[in-house]
């Protein structure tokens, strides 16, 4: 018998089914293995990403100098250390230029992780070193060299000290970290802090412990520091890293999993129609073999060995597609990739078979077990019922199966409840409207031609399962206009939140007296920049009257809290209205607009009484309303902002951001000696990261909606092979009767055109709905209807259906219906 | 309940060959499906040798048949994806026979089809096929051989030496041979010519 199963497997795949089971097993291994590879390999990526971000794999932030104590436990719990000082200070070069920097002194050990940048002269070549400079030395920014006019080898004064300069800093792996990031920056050794004398108690200094080591001693080092911590001090690890990045990341990998499961979806159905014809097919082969002596135990062994046989050769190859996928696409972008990607391991592929197995046992079993209950009496009588019709149980245990795989690739089950309970009300409303559409065409086709009569006559003939037909090229369909829309508003939403000309600079600290010169020279250099805002520093103390706990006092939670305030008559860009109104242009009145976290975190709501206290002098405002924005946006955003005339006699100062291409940066130096009071922030570098990830999640998204794409074709050519069989038996008759090739071609492609249509306006209905419900409730996005989805979604099914269909069917016009009839 | 079969009491001896003819419609089919164990009869009895069939389930029938039971169809029913060799051996790999090969190729060059045992049924003209079938049917040798309108896809002479080939096989075999037909002149080659009209049975 073992001969005889894998020889007939061999020939059997000439028939076209197992090609197509076998091929929606590949698929769906793929997929699987694919996209968990790439998830997994692009996360290690991140999580290496993020700890460059901060130098180390755990910091302790600090406004006063920490214990020593701290840094000796770690060394002997066998991790690294390095320090860190961050404050911002005058300095003096030659002939006196002075200039606001950025100051920060490292020790020798600093970077743990990530590199530092150096070049031995400003602008020169930069190449990454082990340590920061000497005692004694220091290194600047390139652009504080003209600012102070000094080369390589002169000194600068910092306090009661002076330093020779021996180099620029080019890069730091924790540049953006800190809130002293500010302005150029000035990188000198640790131990000559003291001789410079400038921190003192009461100094605006940032403290940093970094710490790097193996994820147990870290660990460790950890739980003995959070009972320590005072107020004013912080861990850091790599979750509060790159917020941008991680909410980018984790949407991506929800629509990554999101394709995921709906590629098996997909694969499952065309594994269950592909395993269907087969069973139909076979039916007369099962017969001949119990009249041969073959009981139903040696049938299902026959058929189980063949079945285990295939999945297991499908399953090698699709593990295969899926290492290609991913390897594929590291390979394609590396380049741009600024890190490198971590290892897969075996658990992808662990997943991918799991896949394999589940999808043959719960969709292609269940049709070939009942192969066995075929009556040997069609030996005989070929008019004997077929055992092929489907159970409850077997919709069921389809059913099961789809959920639990889809719940144990994404471990969220609002993602699964929604995408089941979706296919679930296609499905049944499909049904429904199948029918009933079925039934109009045929109404319409009793009017028309012959040849319109016959097509929409074969429609209605065989109503259920064409019917059935309808519901699974709409879900299909349906599940690839989700997707590409899903993946269009995803990429479209992150190319707004970070467009090519997002403000990648900040400009703060413009006195009043400059506001007018700064707006000028930007307008004159061609700059783009956002308005400009006022920025008033003010603490908040009480909430209808009831004062708040300082900070001191409590860590979270509604607490006084210092803050920047500003002014305006409009509603600032970007901004949205979540409750209230906001004020006429002249209104006089104490209103405040507030954040809608913000007031969410301090118990704050439209009509409350909130106190401040601006410099020593009181301010009273009632709440207007509550704005929401986006904090990725990089523009001017506040909290709190006030009409201008609340805060008029209050001193400002002004901020802005703008855009400015990495060949510009140039204008940075001009702008600066011509405002040396300003400072600027540069965070082109972040954004630019940011950027380029998101580029890359971009493309991913791309290269798995192409596979999916694949698959969802393949339940479209299962589905047209289903029904490819009654329709040749037809046509036989027909040609046989006379009927001329045209109008047998003719009445074909309108069948499969009409049942491709009603699929079409089925799947655009419900991919409308799924995916509002999908941007609304799981990706967490807004939703905005596509009307373009309509001509995409009849077309695509129209053609697609109609050209599948008739493909499948030509051979009825080019052998004699004789020979047709015959082997039918 | 529609009642095919009426009061059929047949007793068929061992090495007997026996037609059943009547007309399209008269339970011929059944009649045959019911001796040959293919399907459970709703009242009577049918004994093989020793074997009632009714009181086996289907699968024990399906090895009584296997071991007992030869058959050749009108439609030849081979099975496509299988080499015109490998249909013939299926029935003796069923049994668990260790020499199917050898046995299936003797008995495909007993058909005179010697020369195409790597073919399959598709490159064949129906009388080749049907005789693979024959090969098939006797190969397994069965006590009793059962033949569902032989020759009725075939063209006159064509059936005539299918016919020729299937008495020849039966001699020399002493297998018994229930034979459905409409054709009288096939039906003359039998000892016996029972009758079916409207589900009763008349010795003809």
């Amino acid at each position: 018998m073992s001969v005889t199963a894998t020889r007939m497997l061999a020939r059997d795949w000439r028939g076209g089914e197992l090609g197509i089971l076998a091929m929606a097993l590949v698929l769906a291994v793929g997929v699987v293995s694919g996209i968990s590879a790439f998830t997994s390999r692009l996360q290690g990526a991140l999580e290496q990403e993020s700890h460059r971000f901060l130098a180390a794999d755990l910091v302790v932030r600090s406004s006063r100098e920490m214990p020593v104590d701290w840094l000796e436990q770690a060394s002997d719990g066998g991790l690294e250390v390095a320090t860190t000082l961050a404050f911002p200070s005058m300095i003096y070069g030659a002939s006196d230029a002075m200039q606001l920097v950025s100051v920060k002194a490292v020790s020798s050990a600093y970077p743990l992780r990530g590199d530092l940048t150096f070049s031995s002269e400003p602008f020169g070549e930069a190449r990454a070193v082990t340590s920061g400079p000497a005692a004694g030395d220091v290194w600047l920014d390139s652009r504080l060299f003209p600012l102070l006019d000094i080369s390589l080898g002169q000194s600068i004064t910092l306090g009661d000290a002076s330093f020779k300069v021996t180099g620029a800093v080019r890069g730091e792996p924790d540049q953006a970290a800190g809130m002293y990031g500010y302005g150029p920056r000035l990188l000198m050794n640790y131990a000559d802090i003291d001789s410079t004398g400038v921190v003192q108690p009461g100094s605006r200094v940032e403290f940093r412990h970094l710490y790097a080591g193996d994820a147990d001693a870290l660990q460790q080092h950890r739980e003995q520091l959070e009972p320590q911590l005072q107020p004013g001090q912080r861990l850091i690890d790599i979750n509060q890293g790159q917020p941008g990045i991680g909410k980018a990341l984790a949407r991506a990998e929800s629509f990554l999993l999101l394709a995921g499961s709906l590629g098996v979806v997909l694969a499952g159905v065309a594994i269950a129609l592909a395993a269907g014809r087969f069973s139909e097919r076979h039916n007369d082969y099962v017969a001949i073999m119990k009249s041969l002596g073959a009981t139903s135990g040696s049938i299902n062994f026959l058929y189980g060995r063949s079945l285990l046989l295939l999945g297991g050769i499908a399953t090698v190859a699709g593990c295969l597609l899926g290492w290609g996928i991913q390897a594929l696409f590291f390979k394609l972008f590396a380049d741009q990739l600024p890190i490198k990607p971590g290892p897969g391991g075996m658990r992808p592929y662990l997943i991918g078979s799991a896949t394999a197995l589940t999808c043959l046992m719960s969709f292609a079993w269940p049709p070939l077990r009942r192969l066995s209950l075929a009556s040997p009496l069609r030996v005989l009588r070929r008019d004997m019922p077929m055992e092929t019709r489907r159970s409850a149980r077997d919709y069921l245990i389809g059913l099961v199966a789809i959920s639990a795989l889809m719940l144990w690739y994404s471990g969220d089950w609002k993602l699964t409840a929604a995408v089941i309970s979706g296919l679930f009300i296609t499905v049944s409303l499909g049904m429904v409207l199948a029918m009933t559409l079925l039934k109009g065409g045929r109404i319409v086709g009793m009017s028309a031609g012959s040849i319109w009569r016959l097509a929409l006559a074969g429609l209605q003939r065989r109503g259920t399962a064409n019917s059935l037909q309808v519901v699974i090229f709409a879900m299909a369909i349906m599940l690839l206009l989700v997707l590409v829309l899903v993946r269009t508003s995803l990429i479209d939403e992150w190319k707004t939140q970070l467009p090519e000309d997002a403000p990648n600079h900040f400009m703060i600290n413009i006195g009043p007296q400059d506001l007018q010169p700064v707006e000028q020279m930007l307008r004159e250099e061609g700059v783009p920049s956002e308005a400009l805002y006022p920025m008033i520093r003010g603490r908040i103390m009480a909430v209808n009257d009831e004062a708040l706990p300082s900070t001191r006092e409590v860590e979270d939670g509604p607490r006084q809290r210092e803050t920047n305030l500003t002014w305006s008559t409009v509603l600032p860009t970007g901004n949205e209205l979540t409750a209230g109104e906001w004020w006429p242009e002249d209104t006089t009145e104490a209103l405040v607009s507030v954040e809608a976290e913000f007031a969410q975190r301090m118990g704050i709501g439209v009509g409350d009484k909130v106190s401040f206290l601006v410099g020593a002098q009181p301010l009273e405002a009632t709440v207007a309303n509550l704005r929401q924005l986006d904090w990725q946006s990089m523009r001017p955003n506040f909290f709190l902002v006030f009409p201008p005339d609340v805060l008029a006699s209050y001193p400002a100062t002004f901020m802005t951001s703008f855009h400015l291409d990495a060949e510009n940066k140039v204008f940075l130096n001009r702008f600066i000696r011509s405002f040396p009071t300003v400072t600027v922030i540069e965070m082109d570098l972040v954004i630019d990261q940011v950027r380029s990830i998101v580029n890359q999640v971009s493309a991913a998204v791309e290269l798995v909606l192409a596979v999916i794409l694949a698959t969802g074709a393949l339940v479209l050519v299962a589905g047209v092979q289903a029904s490819v069989d009654a329709r040749m038996h037809e046509s036989s008759i027909l040609r046989a009767l006379g009927a001329r090739r045209s109008l047998i071609l003719g009445g074909l492609f309108i069948e499969f055109a009409a049942l491709g249509l009603f699929a079409g306006v089925l799947a655009t209905v419900a991919a409308e709905l799924s995916v509002a419900i999908l941007q609304i409730w799981v990706l967490e996005m807004t939703y905005a209807p596509s009307p373009w989805l309509w001509p995409l979604g009849l077309s695509v099914g129209t053609a697609l259906i109609a050209g599948l269909g008739v493909f499948s069917c030509r051979k009825v016009v080019s052998s004699p219906p004789v020979a047709l009839l015959r082997e039918l | 309940m529609l009642e095919i079969l009426k009061g059929i009491t047949l007793e068929i001896k061992s090495g007997e060959s026996v037609a059943i003819v009547g007309a399209s419609g008269s339970g011929k089919s059944t009649l045959l499906g019911l001796l040959a164990g293919l399907d459970e009869a709703s009242d009577g009895r049918v004994i093989i040798g020793d074997t009632d069939l009714g009181e086996l389930d289907e699968d024990a029938r399906a090895l009584f048949r296997g071991r007992e039971v030869g058959f050749v169809f009108q439609s030849f029913q081979l099975l496509p994806a299988l080499t015109a060799l490998e249909n013939v051996m299926l029935p003796l790999e069923l049994q668990g026979q260790s020499d199917a090969k050898e046995q299936a190729e003797q008995f495909l060059a007993r058909v005179e089809l010697g020369e195409r045992m790597l073919h399959y049924p598709k490159q064949m003209s129906g009388g080749e096929q049907q005789r693979v079938a024959i090969a098939r049917a006797f190969a397994a040798a069965p006590r009793i051989l059962f033949a569902d309108e032989p020759t009725g896809n075939l063209d006159t002479r064509t059936g005539a030496h299918i016919v020729d080939l299937l008495f020849e096989l039966n001699r020399e075999q002493g297998t018994t041979l229930v034979l459905v037909t409409h054709d009288m002149t096939l039906a003359e080659r039998c000892q016996r010519r029972l009758v079916l009209d409207a589900g009763e049975l008349v010795e003809g």
